[in-house]
């Protein structure tokens, strides 16, 4: 667990149980109440057959049966609410949710075609928001959409602030779709070498021996900067200077001289070619 | 405000100086012919691994082979008497002014240049703004 650094934990909020609460009174209550009427209503007409006794007993049993599922449903759902979990991971997301049925679905990036933030009437009462993402032909979304109800595997209820994790979603994703600035101009550009930058690119990934030693955290800590700081300084994303750091990336002389330039140091003291 | 810089070398000069072909220093490097043609000529970025090569082989710090130098100079050094006239003419400096940006490093040209004057000079080499400078950040 402590490997994944980057990861994000989350629960819902226990305004879920009270939205799913109300929703479940209010159905069920329409329900009772026309039950009730009905049968008040009958026991009028036929009040020779129907003793009126009876009818206040009826109604007991009807309010008893509404309290009952209430409370099971009161239940169902806080147990629902204690068992959701999420975890934004850096390659998928992994919702765990189920009272009797635990589930796990694992949804990785690259399926994921949209994210919706939805706030229903509902969900307004409660101030929750419920975060649904969809993914390429998933056959839930598929088998539901014909019932008018979409359900997708990546359903998130009842959360207080959709927007951290929309924000987390769409950082990691962004994290494994961007090529490090510099490596694209390197590879692709200009197109008389391209093909050539391709082959060398390739064979520089495949020799062993040509590894760059950096010193970029070192010294990066000696200008009392943090990675953040720098890559903004430098105007590239954080990823590249963790690449860097990491030293998983043969960066460009340009970007070496910007880096060099900000920590004010020559690029020899920056990298070592062992 | 900056000038935008790309990697210009000497390569060409220190190679002249061993007597070394272009095809025998590529083949040194591990590169293409091409790819030196493109080092000399100043309009390839290369990487660190075949600058640290070339560094090498030289045996020179890799300061003293590539170095940065503002794209503006080049742009300015192909371009005729004439048509420079005219492109300070649009930014309405005199052309000693203009001519001076191939001279000047970017501390001089914050305090020379105003931004507005430098976007009317990019206008007037018909070349993108960004291309030229970047803007200090903050």
């Amino acid at each position: 667990m402590s490997k994944e650094k980057n990861s994000y934990d989350g629960s819902i909020s226990s305004s879920y149980k009270n939205k799913e609460l109300l929703k479940g009174a209010l159905v069920l209550g329409i329900i009772t109440t026309f039950i009730i009427s009905i049968a008040i209503a009958g026991a009028f007409l036929a009040w020779w057959i129907i003793p009126i006794e009876w009818m206040y007993l009826m109604t007991i049993i009807v309010y008893s049966v509404f309290g009952a599922i209430i409370l099971i449903v009161y239940i169902y759902n806080s147990a629902y609410v204690r068992n959701f979990t999420y975890k934004i991971s850096e390659n998928h997301i992994i919702i765990k949710h189920g009272v009797f049925t635990k589930i796990v679905a694992t949804i990785p990036y690259s399926r994921i075609q949209n994210i919706n933030i939805v706030n229903g009437v509902f969900d307004r009462m409660f101030k929750t928001f419920t975060v649904k993402i969809e993914t390429a032909g998933s056959t839930a979304a598929a088998a539901s959409a014909q019932r008018g109800n979409i359900k997708p595997e990546g359903y998130i209820p009842g959360l207080k602030d959709p927007y951290i994790i929309e924000k987390k979603i769409t950082e990691m994703m962004t994290k494994l779709s961007t090529v490090p600035s510099g490596l694209e101009d390197k590879i692709f550009k200009p197109e008389e070498l391209a093909f050539d930058n391709f082959i060398s690119y390739i064979l520089s990934k495949m020799r062993e021996g040509e590894k760059l030693k950096t010193s970029i955290t070192k010294l990066r800590e000696k200008a009392n900067l943090s990675a953040a700081n720098l890559a903004e300084k430098v105007g590239v994303p954080l990823q590249t200077i963790n690449y860097l750091a990491e030293g998983r990336y043969n960066p460009s002389l340009a970007l070496a001289y910007k880096i060099a330039e900000v920590l004010n140091c020559k690029i020899e003291d920056l990298f070592k070619l062992v | 405000m900056k000038f935008k810089k790309k990697i210009a070398s000497r390569i060409k000069q220190f190679r002249e100086e061993l007597d070394l072909p272009q095809l025998e220093l590529a083949k040194l490097v591990g590169v293409s012919r091409q790819t030196i043609y493109y080092l000399e000529r100043g309009s390839y970025n290369p990487s660190l691994t075949i600058s640290f090569k070339i560094s090498e082989i030289f045996k020179k710090p890799i300061h003293e082979i590539f170095y940065q130098e503002p794209i503006i100079k080049d742009i300015l050094e192909g371009k005729s008497l004439a048509e420079l006239r005219e492109v300070a003419k649009i930014a309405g400096i005199n052309i000693e002014k203009l001519a001076s940006l191939s001279e000047i490093d970017d501390e001089q040209l914050t305090k020379d240049f105003k931004e507005d004057m430098l976007i009317k000079i990019a206008l007037g080499l018909e070349i993108d703004f960004e291309d030229l400078f970047e803007k200090e950040a903050k």
